[in-house]
């Protein structure tokens, strides 16, 4: 015992706050106190984790800067603080009652946990009494978020509530040895979690069953996956489908019945052993894998894969994870072979997470449905991670399971207001911000589907709930079409206060300044942010954005984003159409000037319409997204696409295969003449594309050249401004091969800043939006 | 037409006998105003005519504005007797083509069963306006069998039109742009009166509400109802006709049929159980060949129209906001 010899004993108060619930912080103070033989209290509230000790004050400090020293390997401690309180003796050292309350002092919703490897022993071993149990838990792991319904984090605030502990876990709950004390998610296959099993025939699910074991279910899931069929099957953030990724025609059926043509699917492969003989995984990629976050993460498959060719089609990159939550081990496990790991959805809507609508939905698209009787609250999608080639720079693709929740806000929030900001679209999230507070939601999916809607609203309205709050200050894109901007004015209706509308690429810098804290920087910053579209100041649609970042800490952070310059305006065709048919770019670059490329890509008629359309055209574009469709039209021949970013996916790849046999040269590149820091030539650059393809330059070098020639414009443009810092955003920096190149080309004479915890695509908007809320 | 004061070209215009093409008995009383008995209900519509090219295939201004009022009252279940003219002609309109337009008028007139009684004719400088601008007003007696308002939109109510959407528009489109389609389209501007009023004589208050999506289309329609009766549609997109030359131009175009504008179309809300037998009566009529059920209206969620596709995922369908930006990343 370290108890000191006190000459005044005093009562102490010592508040956690940041990621300490839901984490065995309280198991970890009571067990410390214990060994210190102190006496007091800890507890959990809606600021975070309390302590309270009755000791003298070096004592106290001392076991502050421990407790600090030795935080549970998933806690966060953001800020703590030690106070002293009135006098109060205690007995001994106990674990209290929780106290509600409103959370306003930057306590952090917990992400949930996969399954840690103490629990996946057990899991596996027959002598466990949780032998097979498919909902296996600890302080150390398990859903969190997913199944939290308030703050602060306690059995009774999640859909854990309706199981009541049997003596045994109640046993292991209350002895301060067992690492399973104070686990709020403890069960047993006595007292827990029931699997159900369903089979659905023409379209309806039928033979409810909650009534055959474990065993049973399993056992009939391993045998629908060897014969090729579809299993619904509920996970963590909601439910999944499952099939055999090497069975060719499983995987066909799987996207004639999910309507999604070629948008990859991601692979669940049972262990990391299984995944390295079939694909390069590096030391990053296998961490990440391996995290408790647990993402989809893109890898390599060898030649020699054993995946079907429908899973990636045309693609050299595969994403694929590993058994996140015990149901989904024993599935892979015992199927042995990679599994096709998809949201249970319809392309294009959320993910579903109702146990009705699973059987409603899902058996159109499953033969057999695998669920349980553990509620989701909040649904989410898989995270996605990519590491970029060369560099291994880490790239989020997909912000959400396993990593929301865990904004840290420390100097970012200054405002006494509660501030709500909508996002953008396409890839919508939202940002609440209220004092120490700053929650973005994780992905929420594509804002024109009328169900996406609809889960937009309810995650925005639960954490409205979860934290208690009634925002006041509302910002949203300056696009009226958006139905988040519609929302927004919903809200800011309703509540009579304005809406800041906030121009998109705006947003995009704003959030990377924020998130690497620089808007304090006392140098200029440039911003660079690419992407597909969004509304301009001028009604034109934007997309290949050069911003100045001049700091001036007595004007609000937007006043001090200046547009330097863009890609020369072209024709943006069509409208949405634009988007999907990569051809229509190429058209408006290099009609008529290079006609003889683009003719075959349009019939006759196409032709001559398009023409016509271009001529009397007036929404123009400065879109560096549609320059790749552009480019990827000409070189690939991809003239539509059947999903998002597939056209760029495809000529990074292209580019990359270049790379990886030349290594990262750097030298051949497109100069062009007209180029300066306020004008970049984007017909010029198309031309000597075109030019070189009329005279047989490999494809692969042609796309390498347009990516490192990419990197060249930012070059001259921090050359001739002088910025030695530059920041980076939008869906284009998805491109980890563009990533590697501005690192190599720039990274030894600026500062780099990518996106780190957010996607530069725009999941990050409302994040961004958020901060230039003044 | 030719140069000078407003006042002498429109006397001019008046003494050359051109208006003699619209001759009735109450407009021959040449006075200042129509004078005539009248009972019972009434509708009185106006609207203004605006559109360029002013011919266009199928069609021009002057067909368009007669027939735009007569839809207009016969969407509130009333049978049109009288309309105003009213021109607002800028310099160098063509006597032949206001000649053209006159015909035409004249002919749609007698087609709805019209009278124009009464008229104005004001001249622009050049510059001022964009070759003619007309209005029209209309007045009629409301079907006696006719009860139509949006308060009358129950949830379940479905949603039949009378014929394929969007032609009107992209017909316009394909002049105004210069664009030719693989057949030659032409809008389907038509005067509704007569099947309207057939479907009132047979199911009278049955037609819970009349609406002719014009500008901004079914969409904007659906909306509107939407939007006041504070109830949901939903919408079915396999049912709902679209004539394939349209479907493949506004493919082309990138546009959703739902927002193109319509002239010879209307939409009827009408309870579930009588749907069928009613889209059955207007495919025997003028104009109601092509008519199907395309939606149904929902207490699910108000004040919103939502798209059913064909592959089953689910669209809102805003009200147009300005142009149709593009919303993709
Ligand atoms: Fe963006
Ligand atoms: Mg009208
Ligand atoms: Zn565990
Ligand atoms: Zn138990």
């Amino acid at each position: 015992s370290q108890k000191s010899v006190s000459f005044e004993e005093q009562t102490y108060g010592i508040r956690l706050t940041g990621i300490v619930q839901g984490v065995g912080f309280r198991p970890f103070v009571y067990q410390l106190a214990h060994e210190w033989g102190l006496t007091g209290t800890v507890s959990n509230g809606p600021e975070g984790v309390k302590v309270v000790l009755t000791t003298d004050l070096t004592t106290a400090n001392r076991f502050l800067e421990t407790l600090l020293a030795n935080t549970p390997p998933q806690a966060l401690v953001e800020k703590y603080e030690l106070e002293s309180l009135p006098f109060c003796s205690f007995q001994t050292f106990k674990i209290i009652e929780s106290q509600a309350g409103k959370l306003t002092n930057g306590l952090k919703l917990t992400p949930d946990f996969a399954m840690c490897s103490s629990c996946r022993a057990e899991l596996h071993d027959p002598q466990n009494r949780r032998f097979r149990y498919p909902f296996i838990t600890c302080t150390q792991c398990g859903p969190r978020y997913s199944i939290q319904r308030a703050v602060p984090y306690d059995r009774a605030q999640t859909t854990m509530q309706v199981f009541e502990m049997c003596p045994a876990c109640l046993d292991e709950y209350n002895d301060p040895n067992h690492r399973r004390f104070y686990s709020q998610t403890n069960s047993c296959p006595t007292c827990g979690i029931q699997l159900g099993w369903y089979t659905c025939r023409q379209a309806t699910a039928y033979s409810s069953s909650f009534l055959h074991d474990t065993h049973w279910i399993l056992d009939r899931a391993h045998r629908a996956l060897k014969a090729g069929k579809i299993v619904a099957v509920k996970g963590i953030g909601g439910y999944l489908l499952l099939c055999d990724a090497t069975h060719e025609s499983a995987v066909a059926t799987l996207r004639e019945r999910k309507h999604r043509p070629t948008k990859p699917f991601a692979v669940l492969y049972p262990t990391l052993d299984v995944l390295q003989r079939e694909a390069t995984v590096g030391d990053q990629e296998s961490d990440a894998l391996l995290s408790s976050v647990a993402p989809i993460v893109l890898v390599r498959p060898h030649k020699t894969t054993s995946i079907a060719p429908s899973v990636n089609p045309g693609l050299a990159h595969l994403g694929v994870m590993l058994p996140y939550a015990p149901l989904l081990e024993l599935l892979a496990h015992d199927f042995g072979k990679p599994l096709v790991a998809t949201s249970g959805n319809r392309s294009g809507s959320p993910i579903i997470f109702k146990d009705a609508d699973a059987l409603t939905e899902l058996s159109q698209v499953a033969d057999f449905i695998l669920t349980h009787n553990r509620e989701i609250v909040l649904p989410q999608d898989d995270s996605v991670l990519r590491f970029s080639p060369f560099y291994a720079k880490q790239i989020v693709l997909r912000r959400s399971r396993g990593l929301t929740g865990s904004v840290n806000a420390t100097g970012l929030t200054s405002t006494t207001s509660i501030q709500l900001s909508f996002g953008a679209s396409q890839k919508s999230t939202f940002t609440l911000l209220a004092a120490d507070n700053l929650h973005t939601s994780q992905y929420l999916g594509d804002l024109e589907d009328w169900e996406t809607q609809t889960h937009f609203k309810h995650t925005l309205q639960h954490l409205v709930k979860v934290f208690d709050v009634e925002p006041n200050r509302f910002s949203a894109d300056a696009h009226q079409g958006y139905f988040s901007t519609q929302l927004a004015h919903e809200w800011a209706k309703a509540t009579k206060s304005t809406l800041q509308k906030i121009q998109h690429h705006v947003a995009h810098f704003a959030a990377v300044l924020a998130e690497h804290r620089l808007p304090s920087s006392p140098e200029p910053i440039a911003g660079i942010v690419w992407d597909g579209t969004g509304l301009g100041s001028d009604g034109h649609s934007w997309g290949g954005e050069f911003f100045l970042y001049f700091p001036n800490p007595s004007r609000p952070l937007g006043e001090n984003i200046e547009r330097i310059a863009y890609f020369e305006y072209f024709d943006s065709l069509a409208g949405d159409k634009m988007a999907v048919e990569p051809r229509l770019s190429a058209f408006s670059l290099l009609f008529p000037e290079k006609e003889e490329l683009i003719n075959n890509k349009f019939s006759e008629k196409e032709r001559s319409f398009y023409a016509k359309l271009l001529a009397k055209n007036t929404l123009k574009t400065s879109s560096v997204g549609r320059l790749f469709d552009a480019v990827a039209s000409l070189l690939i021949g991809i003239d539509k696409t059947s999903y998002e970013g597939e056209a760029a996916l495809q000529l990074e790849e292209l580019a990359e295969r270049y790379f990886l046999k030349h290594r990262l040269l750097v030298t051949q590149y497109y100069s062009l003449k007209n180029l300066n820091y306020r004008f970049i030539p984007s017909k010029e650059l198309l031309e000597a594309i075109a030019e070189d393809v009329l005279t047989g330059v490999p494809v692969d070098e042609i796309a390498a050249k347009f990516h490192v020639t990419l990197v060249k414009i930012i070059e001259k443009f921090t050359q001739e401004t002088g910025v030695q810092k530059v920041a980076f955003s939008g869906g284009v920096f998805q491109n980890a091969l563009l990533v590697d190149l501005c690192i190599a080309v720039l990274g030894d004479t600026h500062e780099l800043f990518f996106h780190q915890q957010f996607s530069p695509n725009d999941e990050c908007v409302s994040f961004g939006q958020a901060v230039l809320t003044p | 037409l030719g140069h000078g004061s407003g006042g002498i070209l429109t006397n001019q215009l008046l003494e050359s006998g051109v208006f003699d093409l619209l001759k009735n008995p109450l407009l021959d009383e040449h006075h200042d105003g129509a004078m005539f008995e009248w009972s019972g209900r009434t509708a009185f519509s106006t609207d203004s005519y605006v559109i360029s090219p002013i011919f266009f295939p199928g069609g021009n201004i002057g067909e368009l504005a007669v027939n735009g009022t007569v839809n207009d009252l016969a969407m509130c279940g009333a049978v049109p007797k009288y309309l105003s003219l009213s021109f607002i002609l800028e310099e160098g309109l063509t006597m032949k083509e206001f000649w053209e337009l006159l015909v035409s008028i004249r002919r749609a007139a007698e087609k709805a069963g019209v009278s124009i009684v009464t008229g104005d004719t004001k001249v622009v400088e050049r510059g001022k306006g964009d070759k003619i601008f007309i209005n029209t007003s209309g007045l009629g007696n409301i079907h006696p069998q006719a009860h139509i308002s949006t308060k009358n939109v129950r949830a379940g109510d479905k949603i039949i039109v009378s014929g394929s959407i969007a032609t009107h528009g992209i017909a316009i489109m394909s002049v105004r742009e210069g664009l030719e389609f693989e057949t030659t389209l032409t809008s389907d501007s038509a005067p509704l009166n007569h099947t309207v009023k057939a479907l009132l004589d047979e199911f009278g208050a049955d037609i819970h509400l009349l609406k002719d999506p014009t500008r901004g289309g079914v969409a904007s329609v659906l909306n509107e109802v939407a939007r006041d009766s504070r109830l949901g549609v939903n919408l079915f997109q396999q049912p709902i006709p679209v004539l394939e030359e349209v479907r493949g131009a506004c493919e082309l175009l990138g546009l959703d049929p739902l927002y193109v504008a319509n002239e010879g179309v209307f939409m009827a809300f009408v309870p579930a159980e009588k749907a069928e037998e009613i889209v059955q009566k207007l495919r025997t009529l003028e104009y109601g060949q092509d008519a199907a059920i395309i939606g149904e209206v929902t207490t699910e969620h108000p004040k919103q129209v939502v798209l059913h596709s064909r592959i089953g995922g689910k669209r809102v369908v805003n009200m147009l906001v300005g142009e149709q930006l593009p919303r993709i990343c």
